[in-house]
């Protein structure tokens, strides 16, 4: 075990330096003078020398490189070309209503996916079974902003019931009304892809000889397909879980757009279109880390459930 | 009997998003002069942010959507497939490392992060979202070719070729490419869903440019008049949708058909 996570974690720490020297390499990719190239429509030559003197363009790349190095080490993103804000600043404003909505949609996911897969497993090829396989394949790839839209107009306008956007609420967590229609958008793929995984992993753990051993030797059925059937139906799921943590951010970013939530999304979107390219740059690394780390974790864990399967790739 | 309902519900599904698509733009729409933007009182299905009829966006708009995901995976397909299958072919263990490594470092990151990363420092034009949905797709394909022309590079009939003194480069082109083609072939369904699914998301965020009108653009610029003139977001929006679930179970029963026969 102690092994396999030091080199787990030793790919980790290679994907995390290669995630900041991929945003560092956006400013090199500007074509052209990258001052000129980020004041866009209005090249007015103060806007340019201010831009030229927050990122520093006049020094050398690799002078550049360490400093952003130094920077991300000591938290110091650099600042806003828009605001002139310190850009951990506005990462850390940011932060809270993306984090509830993450954690929310993480603490509904895994109870809802695995018991939709569990249950369709048990009822493998009859109705329930249908229903639930065909509406997870159907689901696993609407876009969400679409599917927002659409829940927004029938249950914001159609039927007035829940709020159509974010806007005028204070902090999440008080108006939970607000937080149902992102959550339900939030859970739409993930939930699909999960269940798959799970019925498949079920289905094939029911049918393997220890679950009918555990069976013959009078084990409850409960606890047959709760404690022995489901840790090794899990294990490959637990791999998937990490990628839905991809979906899982780039949902929020349209889930924040399209509800107006201020969180990271939000700010990444508007700083691309403004081109504010520092913005862009912290909160990649921020995105970039954090779906490395969840990478990470998932491993540990699946290779905690069922170790053998390292063994054998 | 239940698998017929199912079939009736993939082609109504997909016929009335296709067809637009294909058909809509040929459909000569005397648009009439322009109203009010969102009017309320037009006739249906009201008009949009501009104050042209919806009816005009929704003819026009599916062609960009369809063409834009093909473009993206046929341009995948052509960079990650030579990679995949001369990762698989080479018998030089450092070309594939340094062929497949750089793509796991891709994969780590979040793909809708990744389109709107390179949208910033991109132009935005219709090539840049086929680009950058064609890039976000590269590695999956190189992976997944690579996965499957291993098996078929390591085969007693490939030993004997190279016993047989014949070239490495005809041995990947000729047998390889050849007996891995239905395995990728499958897997191109999937694709052309994660590129429908890249390129509404990131038309969505205005990576094709102010020119683009297709059905996501509409449903970012009819947004605001989502109360006075639903219609504007809501028939979009509900295009994508059954595009996308119809492609979804379409190409999943061609899937299934094919592993048990």
């Amino acid at each position: 075990m102690i092994a396999y996570a030091a080199r787990r974690a030793g790919l980790g720490a290679i994907q995390v330096a290669a995630v900041a020297a991929l945003a560092f390499a956006l400013v090199e990719l500007l074509p052209g003078d990258a001052a000129v190239a980020l004041a866009g429509d209005r090249p007015d030559p103060a806007v340019i020398e201010r831009i030229r003197e927050r990122m520093s363009l006049d020094e050398p790349a690799p002078a550049r490189l360490a400093d952003w190095i130094g920077g991300l080490a000591t938290g110091d993103l650099g600042t806003s070309l828009v605001s002139g804000r310190p850009v951990s600043a506005i990462i850390a404003d940011a932060l809270q209503p993306t984090l509830i909505l993450a954690g929310v949609t993480l603490v509904l996911l895994l109870p809802m996916s695995i018991g939709l897969g569990v249950a369709a497993a048990r009822r493998r090829g009859r109705w329930p079974d249908r229903l639930i396989t065909t509406t997870s394949v159907g689901l696993y790839a609407v876009p969400e902003f679409a599917l927002a839209v659409l829940l927004v107009s029938v249950f914001a306008i159609g039927l007035d019931w829940l709020p159509p956007t974010a806007v005028g609420a204070g902090s999440l967590l008080d108006e939970p009304l607000v937080l149902v229609l992102p959550v339900l958008v939030l859970l739409a793929r993930p939930i699909c892809s999960i269940a798959r995984l799970v019925r498949a992993g079920m289905i094939e753990a029911l049918d393997a000889e220890y679950t009918a051993h555990a069976r013959r030797a009078g084990v409850p059925e409960r606890t047959v397909v709760w404690a022995h059937a489901l840790p090794n139906a899990l294990a490959p799921a637990a791999a998937q879980i990490a990628r839905t943590a991809d979906w899982l951010l780039g949902g929020v970013i349209v889930v924040e757009s399209v509800f107006v939530v201020p969180g990271l999304g939000t700010a990444l979107v508007d700083a691309v279109n403004a081109r504010d390219l520092p913005v862009v740059q912290g909160i990649a690394v921020v995105f970039g880390v954090t779906t490395v780390l969840v990478n990470l974790a998932a491993d540990l864990v699946a290779f905690r459930l069922a170790p053998r399967l390292e063994v054998a790739s | 009997m239940k698998r017929r309902i199912e079939t009736a519900v993939i082609v109504t599904l997909l016929a009335v998003p296709l067809a637009l698509a294909l058909l809509g733009p040929l459909v000569p729409f005397a648009g009439g002069e322009r109203a009010r933007p969102f009017d309320p009182e037009a006739p249906w299905p009201g008009t949009d942010h501009l104050g042209a009829s919806v009816l005009d966006g929704v003819l026009d708009g599916g062609r960009g959507i369809v063409l834009t995901a093909v473009a993206a995976t046929a341009l995948a397909y052509a960079a990650g497939f030579p990679v995949g299958l001369a990762a698989a072919s080479t018998r030089r263990r450092w070309l594939d490392e340094l062929l497949m490594r750089p793509f796991d470092l891709l994969l780590a990151l979040p793909s809708l992060l990744l389109v709107l990363i390179l949208a910033s420092i991109a132009p935005p034009t219709a090539w840049t979202l086929v680009l950058v949905t064609a890039s976000v797709n590269l590695p999956d394909i190189a992976r997944i070719t690579r996965a499957a022309a291993l098996d078929a590079a390591h085969r007693p009939a490939v030993e004997a070729m190279w016993l047989q003194g014949e070239h490495p480069w005809r041995i990947a082109t000729v047998h390889t490419a050849r007996s891995i083609l239905p395995t990728v072939a499958a897997d191109a369904g999937v694709r052309l869903v994660g590129a429908c699914y890249l390129v509404a998301a990131a038309s969505f965020f205005g990576v094709a440019g102010p020119e683009a009108n297709d059905w996501a653009v509409m449903v970012d610029a009819n947004r605001g008049g989502i109360f006075l003139s639903p219609w504007g977001v809501v028939l979009p929006a509900a295009l994508l949708v059954a595009l996308s679930v119809g492609l979804n179970l379409l190409f999943d029963r061609l899937l299934s058909r094919r592993d048990t026969p």
